[in-house]
């Protein structure tokens, strides 16, 4: 699919930087992100140090040692990069970013760059290459796409992630992923939205009620309960911005009568830790773990979230136990597996409009879940269109990589990170987009009001609310509501 | 000039054999042991073989790959690669002087597919440079050998076309050959030291790309203690 790089003034507005220049000046980094204060002596050798403990310590440097014999500069994944394809900056082009970091590990932690370094006296690393990176990497939406692309086989994305990575040990990440992370891990309310906990009780209460107003059934949030088959860990975001979603899935659980819980000692589903730092990402992981077996449940079920779903099951069999630890799902497997055993009625008719599937790039870009949703869509929307390319090389939403999350930077993300998105929803002519991943809806949203596209943005358990079908004996009538809910009580 | 090209076509081929095997088999080893390193390490041992198969395999067999995306660059590497695999190992007159000089020797290619091939890989090695100086994204990417590679490669290929299928006097067709065989030792010696190394790594980079994303359990612990943040604040 082509598309049109975005006009100069589309390109000064989405790079602009909202920071002062005071705390530019200060910083010393000329960034469009906010970042926390931090040390800028020395930022170079400290980068050094960084990278090298990083390496002692990971599986990375197997990685780079390939990608640097490799690379044969083909510029093949120039191609499929939706941020170079905007912005046609020669700069943005996958093999270009990684090149920046593939040259420090040249130049100072192989013998050969060491050599030529110290016979040709030049190449060490230097604040300007330092800058260089600390914009590029953020750049980058981390969709993964481009290693697809590379007849090599070298993963962009994988370096991006380890450059992120570095640069975060010296102190240089973006504010709003900080300070989530930081209320994640140390704050009181153990979330990135700070939720407390009697507000997040309030909330389900709420729409307990609400939900047996709509359909006359007792649909229950249950938290805290022990031995359940499933322990439930949404994006926290969505408690407070998607609770259709949640309706969607507890009316599923009611529909089927498995049991599952919230904890309430921990709840969030969200790792940032994951664009940014694996420190937080083990951290992170290791949470969800303990509150799954303080609660002895057999499964982790993670709602609808690329990211959570992806750090919960690639990273919580890396650092809770390999082979023992608890299986990871994410609530979509779950609602199909049941659509298939029979246990999950849905209503063809109410689901009229024009519906497409966004794949989210951390669920799809490894194949791990793309057929399932589809099915489930197309067994009850009448009218539902592919938008290509899709599946494992679907197209990001344009905020990937924790981007969305960084409000200053929302014109890049509708303008460059998105463009291509847009332009395939726009071809599409869907009504309704279904995007099952908390920070892709959160950035469709943005990028269809921002580009003025007419289409509604909802996540998959959101039409099944719609549609779900309950059994008569679920049914309560609503004479004897008040009885019903003191008995319950 | 005989006696330079005895010696190059006879110890010094061999030495520079000897080293692109051994340099070959080096580099696999070696990135054999790291990746085993790397499994050994890993807290998830979950691999997806099937993915890392059908996604390796694609890459080797690019028929679905070839068409979509910088269509006249990948057919031209394509050809080129088929071309630079086949001749100079199904040669007639490559297999008989392994025959003459170790006793074995494996099928040849016939005397009109070897000539056209040649032509062909000469023709999509130049235009591989083309294409390379003339797209935008590749020319800023590219590095020297990135050019001198196809260019040094042409040179064996071109002048072996000369001696083989074109009449020239002997003294010409000495030099073309001595050219021949030593660009080839040439080339021979610096496979294992430069990009063309891909040609035993490929195989690999799907794995390699797996386990890079397997990370090690309680890096997080390590990784403090080594950079003395341990205790630091998130």
């Amino acid at each position: 699919m082509k598309t049109t790089e975005i006009t100069g003034e589309e390109r000064t507005k989405a790079f602009k930087s909202l920071r002062k220049p005071d705390v530019v000046e200060k910083q010393k980094l000329n960034v469009r992100y906010h970042i926390e204060d931090f040390d800028v002596n020395d930022r170079p050798r400290r980068f050094l140090e960084a990278f090298a403990a990083i390496l002692k310590h990971s599986n990375y440097k197997m990685a780079l040692d390939h990608f640097i014999r490799m690379s044969a500069k083909c510029s093949r994944c120039a191609t499929t990069c939706q941020v170079f394809q905007a912005t046609g900056d020669l700069k943005d082009i996958p093999c270009y970013r990684s090149e920046l970091l593939l040259s420090v590990y040249r130049r100072h932690f192989t013998v050969g760059g060491l050599l030529k370094g110290r016979l040709l006296g030049s190449g060490y690393l230097t604040d300007e290459k330092l800058q260089e990176m600390a914009d590029s990497f953020w750049n980058c939406t981390a969709c993964r796409r481009c290693s697809l692309e590379c007849p090599s086989g070298i993963d962009h994305g994988l370096i991006t992630h380890l450059g992120r990575y570095i640069l975060s040990e010296i102190g240089i990440a973006p504010r709003a992923l900080v300070v989530s992370t930081r209320e994640q891990l140390e704050g009181a309310t153990k979330n990135t939205s700070a939720i407390p906990v009697p507000a997040l009780k309030d909330t389900l209460e709420f729409l307990e009620d609400d939900m047996f107003e709509e359909k006359s059934v007792h649909i229950k949030f249950p938290l805290d309960v022990e031995n359940t088959d499933y322990v439930f860990f949404p994006a926290v975001s969505d408690f407070l911005m998607e609770a259709e979603s949640l309706m969607g899935i507890a009316a599923v659980f009611t529909a089927t009568g498995d049991s599952w819980t919230t904890g309430t000692g921990y709840f969030d589903g969200i790792n940032y830790g994951l664009f940014y730092s694996d420190r937080m990402l083990e951290r992170v992981v290791k949470e969800v773990d303990k509150e799954a077996r303080r609660l002895k449940g057999k499964n982790i079920l993670i709602g609808e979230c690329g990211h959570a779903s992806r750090s919960a099951k690639y990273f919580i069999p890396t650092y809770c136990g390999g082979s023992s630890a608890l299986p990871v799902l994410n609530i979509m497997e779950y609602t199909y597996k049941i659509w298939k055993e029979g246990r999950l009625r849905l209503n063809p008719d109410v689901v009229t409009e024009k519906v497409a599937y966004h794949d989210p790039c951390n669920i799809a870009r490894q194949r791990w879940i793309i057929d399932q949703p589809r099915e489930l869509l197309k067994a009850f929307c009448k009218n539902y269109v592919e938008m290509t390319p899709s599946g494992d090389l679907n197209i990001c939403c344009g905020g990937g990589g924790g981007t969305v999350s960084i409000d200053e930077i929302r014109p890049y993300r509708t303008t460059v990170g998105g463009k291509l998105k847009a332009d395939q929803i726009r071809n599409s002519g869907c009504e309704i987009l279904v995007a099952p991943c908390a920070n892709c809806k959160k950035q469709l949203r943005e990028l269809v009001e921002d580009q003025g596209i007419d289409c509604q943005v909802v996540g998959l358990h959101d039409l099944i609310y719609k549609a779900i079908i309950f059994d008569d004996s679920q049914m309560v009538k609503k004479e004897s509501e008040p009885e019903t809910q003191k008995k319950e009580n | 000039m005989e006696a330079l090209l005895e010696f190059s076509n006879g110890p010094l081929f061999r030495l520079c054999f000897a080293i692109m095997i051994l340099g070959l088999i080096r580099i696999f080893l070696l990135e054999i042991w790291a990746i085993y390193k790397a499994y050994r390490k890993a807290g998830d041992k979950n691999m997806p073989w099937k993915l890392i198969l059908s996604r390796g395999l694609e890459w080797f067999f690019p028929v679905r790959r070839i068409g979509k995306n910088r269509p006249f660059y990948s057919i031209f590497s394509f050809l080129f690669h088929i071309g630079l695999i086949i001749v100079p190992i199904f040669l007639f007159a490559h297999v008989q002087l392994w025959k003459e000089s170790v006793g074995i020797s494996w099928i040849t290619l016939p005397y009109d597919w070897a000539y056209w091939l040649t032509i062909s890989t000469i023709v999509f090695a130049i235009a591989l440079v083309i294409a390379r100086m003339f797209s935008k994204s590749s020319s800023f990417l590219s590095r020297k050998q990135d050019y001198l590679w196809p260019i040094l490669l042409l040179i064996p290929f071109i002048s072996g076309f000369v001696c083989a299928h074109l009449n020239v006097s002997p003294t010409n067709y000495q030099f073309f050959m001595l050219m021949h065989i030593l660009s080839g030792n040439l080339i021979l010696v610096l496979i294992p030291f430069t990009k063309i190394a891909h040609c035993v790594l490929m195989p690999l980079s799907q794995m390699v790309c797996t386990i890079a994303w397997k990370f090690p359990p309680e890096t997080d612990e390590a990784v403090c203690i080594t950079l003395n943040k341990k205790g630091a604040k998130v």
